[in-house]
């Protein structure tokens, strides 16, 4: 769908006779029939780059985001680069978010940039609704760990996003009520099962959190380490492997903790959920290194209460984490002006300045490996825990790496109806799991992918 | 010529919000995308005509089918359940010797003031019992507050929030038709000797027929259509999944699966299917309902 | 739905209109019925419940909306509408203009549409009448999801989504609308009035303008009470078609304020308050004009 409304053409033919030549030619290439060569100028990385609309025209960019304050990060950019103001469309999240994106997209007329969770950018780039910025954002491989340059380069020569925030999970606990029920921070998942058994009989009512089927990232963070692959690619055959032995390890667990009552069945960030997670119904929490930001509205009572651990540990003495979430900042195949965005997300995430305004205002754990300085100081929340971005640093390195596929967010639409009933009617994990297996393999075969069952 | 430019905006409208759209996603059911490799780069997918091939999975697909099951139930318990409501309340409005009903007219009428949304996100903090008040007040009388998210409670708590904001507003147009009814007709029964039930059952109700056939028929093609109400709830429970009545498979498919081909084959099977269906009934009413010409 | 409750029903009453003598079925020597009058009162409470909670519960902060009986009112409703207008800068009371604007607008363009194809409708004869009334009405039929997406695709092609017109286009046809200002044109405009209106040389135009919309305007006042209330209500149109938050209406904006993925718990007492502060100037305008609501439409008049 390559019809361009009128306005932005009208706008787009004015920025080519402005001197944007390079940005124009990259529209041109990556909307046209292949993106892979990079056009001339490549020396122009956006990193060295300095903001220049050589003729003085003002260039302004869209970007969809559900960061909070994300407009006050803008903003800084905002006031240096008078050629190249970024404003902020704030969405209502991530699946929200891409929902829209995908139909803005289709419509052919996006936001200039866009944030993109890690998981969806196949979905995104299969479509070709993502522009490759690695002529001008290519340079800042060195910038990340390899990890997260991985899922934004989908292994490929390309680059289709920079990424933001790094997600490894972790365990939040209760210090004081695991001290008050005899609970000791379980170091494996066997020790977590028997804590749990433990607290249910102590107290029952009381939980170590809850499966909640509405999060399938989490469910897939836990599989990660578990050792799945749920989507791996070779030659031009991906290989599908939802329903793989380590995924049914993890969905045999969770259901022995959902029917045992130790783990509660609902889903989490509904006003309940908080109020658990409050008032100690909830006195753990299998979570992510970007809860700081939750937890003075989830829990504004917790402070100094709750506490961050390693996420327990499938065999003793091991040290390997899944991620959960995570994003990156892409340039849309759709925008005029590719550059100018490239440029601006290289910034958002590598200035210093910047990413010391994510953590501040936005409250995520930067990509960025040279963005130790914002961290320095722990959350507000975490003020008992000084250590608390030295420990993220170190789940960040032990976390596992990860390939996404085409249709997550079929994948993810079908592990919440299937997992919703299964989790509701406190029935098997492992149906709904090889449900989720085969409408992912049916859904990528109807399109046309060449596809095996892992 | 003035009729036709009278109705020109009318037809303009018309065919621009809605014969075309339908046009479009009659195309749209006939293709689907084609991807060749692993799908990554530029042209690795493709659209492509697909015949009725979208109908074919539409239709196989056990979601969709358990979903046109529930969305039946659901307007089944809906709506003999409201319009009895309505009816009750508008009867009652119409009764004499009963108080209050001035502030009763506005109080029931008042949730149609309320967006669904935002009804339903009220209803969902009260049916909560952490946050709702109910388990407190239940709890004075040894009673606990039940879950209202189990799997088939949740469709009774979901058809709570449009009887809620659906009463007030058919009680008004059969209150409307009863004021309309000529008083003598229920004078002279009343000077038979009937009581009031009786007059409501045997004079009021046959005199305002065509109004309750009418709300029927259009309670019902809305109640088929429901969408905001499950939609906003579903955050808040695992129970209510993303399928869960018809039109949200519709709105998942094209707009969260990116699939607008195999749902816009979803589209027009409902619509085919509302259409037949209402034709049908409002055939049947019509010499009752429509003024004849 | 957005357009259900409006689409709900109207009807007209049978077309013998016969109005009771009010003042004489107001007993005034009869003793009140008791059991009647608790169901109704118990209709209202069931009615009012919510409404009460969402009143106290916007006196409560975060903190106090969970952890308090929510029938028992705090002391926080200002701070909550000051963090409600300090919210990403004021972005609530755009949203509220936006809403009357949309509702607005939508509505008083519908009613134009309506009033002139409803009129043409009921007082002209035309080759094709019949077929049109019933294609105009076919339009109830079909789902507003079902249309979402086209129109959503078709509006970009020519650059109108993420505009105030993408939301108010869909909004202006009304099937409704247009059935039920052919009954009030057929009801309250006499065809001897257009006649002698006729014989006297006034054009079309300036009769429909000059005499008929004065004697239908009682019914028009309920059609753009219907479909105020149904563009007021609508969610997904709105949803998908803006991207800009400052051009959400009340139902997106707080959709958004609630769903604000996962590193953003909602924000709560905020979406209370908002929901009250929403449904406020509704409930103003339903009391305002309660008597159009009443309008008996076979006659077209206004009951009082």
């Amino acid at each position: 769908m390559k019809l361009i409304p009128t306005r932005r053409r009208r706008r787009a033919v004015a920025i080519a006779v402005a001197a944007l030549a390079a940005a124009a030619a990259a529209g041109c290439s990556s909307s046209g029939s292949s993106s892979t060569q990079p056009a001339a100028g490549t020396s122009s990385s956006a990193a060295s780059a300095s903001a220049r609309a050589s003729s003085g025209q003002k260039v302004t960019l869209t970007f969809w985001t559900w960061v909070p304050n994300m407009d006050k990060v803008v903003a800084i950019w905002n006031k240096t680069h008078p050629d190249i103001q970024v404003q902020v469309q704030t969405q209502a999240g991530g699946d929200q978010e891409l929902t829209k994106l995908l139909t803005a997209a289709k419509a052919g007329n996006p936001p200039d940039l866009a944030q993109v969770e890690y998981q969806v950018l196949p979905t995104l780039v299969t479509n070709n609704y993502l522009a490759n910025i690695a002529q001008y954002d290519g340079s800042l491989k060195s910038d990340f760990p390899a990890g997260n340059w991985n899922q934004v380069t989908l292994g490929t020569g390309n680059l289709y996003a920079v990424p933001q925030d790094a997600a490894p999970m972790a365990l939040f606990y209760r210090a004081d009520l695991f001290k008050k029920y005899g609970l000791t921070v379980p170091a494996t998942w066997a020790q977590f099962a028997a804590d749990a058994t433990k607290l249910h009989s102590a107290a029952p009512g009381v939980y170590l959190g809850s499966f909640s089927a509405v999060d399938p990232g989490e469910f897939a963070g836990l599989t990660q380490q578990a050792g799945a692959q749920w989507w791996s690619a070779s030659g031009s055959n991906w290989t599908v492997g939802i329903d793989d032995a380590a995924s049914q390890k993890v969905a045999s667990y969770w259901q022995g903790l959902v029917s045992s009552g130790g783990v509660d069945n609902q889903p989490q960030w509904t006003a309940a959920w908080n109020k658990g997670m409050n008032d100690g119904k909830y006195i753990a929490w299998v979570s992510d290194v970007w809860a700081p930001s939750d937890f003075p509205t989830t829990a504004p009572s917790g402070t100094g209460k709750w506490q961050m651990t390693e996420l327990p540990q499938w065999t003793s003495g091991a040290n390997l984490v899944g991620n959960w979430g995570g994003s990156s900042t892409g340039v849309m195949a759709g925008s005029k002006h590719q550059q100018a965005s490239a440029q601006f997300a290289a910034w958002l995430n590598t200035d210093p300045t910047a990413t010391a305004a994510l953590v501040s205002d936005g409250g995520i754990y930067p990509a960025d490996t040279a963005a130790e300085a914002a961290l320095s100081a722990p959350p507000t929340y975490f003020s008992n825990q000084p250590n608390f971005w030295t420990l993220a640093k170190q789940y960040a390195a032990a976390a596992a790496n990860v390939t996404w596929g085409p249709d997550v967010n079929v994948a993810y639409t079908e592990f919440q109806t299937a997992f919703g009933s299964a989790a509701s009617g406190k029935g098997s994990f492992l149906s709904p799991l090889t449900a989720v297996q085969s409408t992912v393999v049916n859904d990528m075969k109807k399109s046309g992918f060449t596809v095996a069952a892992g | 010529m003035a009729p036709y430019a009278f109705v020109t905006p009318a037809v303009i409208l018309y065919v621009l919000v809605l014969l075309i759209p339908i046009g479009y996603t009659i195309y749209l059911s006939l293709e689907k995308t084609e991807v060749s490799g692993l799908g990554l780069g530029a042209g690795a997918r493709r659209q492509v005509f697909a015949g009725l091939s979208n109908y074919s999975s539409a239709l196989a697909d056990p979601a969709f089918d358990s979903s046109l099951l529930r969305v039946v139930i659901y307007s089944v318990i809906l709506v003999p359940v409201m319009l009895g409501l309505a009816l009750l309340f508008a009867l009652l409005l119409d009764a004499r010797r009963v108080r209050f009903q001035r502030f009763s007219r506005l109080s029931i009428f008042l949730p149609y003031a309320v967006p669904t949304v935002i009804a339903t996100l009220l209803w969902g903090f009260l049916y909560l019992p952490t946050v709702s008040p109910f388990p407190e007040m239940l709890s004075k009388f040894g009673l606990s507050m039940p879950n209202l998210f189990t799997t088939h409670v949740a469709l009774l708590s979901v058809a709570n929030v449009g009887v809620w904001g659906g009463t007030g507003f058919n009680m008004i147009v059969m209150y409307t038709a009863l004021r309309a009814v000529p008083s003598e007709l229920y004078e002279a029964a009343r000077i038979d000797g009937a009581s009031q039930p009786q007059i409501a059952l045997r004079v009021k109700i046959p005199m305002i027929a065509p109004a309750l056939i009418l709300t029927g028929v259009f309670s019902l093609i809305t109640t088929l259509q429901v969408f905001n109400e499950p939609e906003t709830l579903l955050p808040l429970t695992n129970t209510i999944s993303q399928g869960w009545m018809p039109l949200m498979r519709i709105y998942n498919l094209a707009f969260d699966e990116n699939n607008s081909y195999e749902a816009a084959a979803l589209a027009v099977i409902i619509a085919v299917v509302m259409f037949a269906g209402s034709f049908f009934l409002l055939r049947a009413s019509n010499k009752r309902v429509f003024q004849g010409r | 739905m957005a357009l259900t409750r409006v689409d709900g029903a109207l009807t007209q009453a049978p077309s013998t209109s016969g109005r009771r003598n009010q003042g004489r079925r107001r007993g005034r020597d009869q003793r009140p019925a008791v059991v009647p009058t608790v169901i109704l009162l118990l209709g209202a409470v069931y009615c009012l419940l919510p409404v009460v909670w969402v009143l106290t519960a916007s006196t409560k902060n975060n903190a106090q909306l969970f952890n308090t009986f929510t029938f028992a009112p705090n002391g926080s409703l200002w701070s909550n509408i000051r963090g409600l207008s300090a919210y990403a800068g004021g972005v609530f009371w755009h949203w509220m203009l936006n809403t009357a604007l949309y509702a607005g607008g939508g509505a008083l363009l519908s009613v134009v549409v309506s009033a002139l194809t409803g009129y043409a409708l009921a007082k002209f004869e035309f080759r094709g009448r019949s077929t049109l009334f019933n294609l105009l009405l076919a339009g109830v039929l079909v789902p507003p999801v079902v249309l979402a997406l086209p129109q959503y695709l078709l509006l970009a092609k020519v650059g109108l989504t993420n505009t105030y017109w993408s939301v108010l286009l869909p909004s202006i046809l009304s099937p409704y609308g247009i059935y039920l200002a052919r009954i009030y044109a057929m009801s309250a405009v006499p065809d001897e009035v257009i006649e002698s209106a006729r014989v006297d040389g006034c054009p079309e135009g300036t009769l429909f303008a000059r005499i008929a919309v004065p004697m239908m305007t009682p019914g028009l006042v309920t059609i753009f009470l219907f479909q105020f209330v149904a563009v007021w209500n609508n969610f997904l149109l709105p949803f998908i078609m803006l991207s800009d938050e400052n051009k959400f209406p009340l139902t997106v904006g707080l959709y958004t304020l609630l769903n604000r993925g996962s590193y953003q718990p909602a924000l709560y007492s905020l979406v209370v308050t908002g929901s009250l502060l929403s449904i406020i100037p509704l409930v103003i305008l339903f009391l305002a004009l309660q008597r159009y609501w009443r309008t008996d439409i076979a006659s077209g008049a206004v009951k009082q």
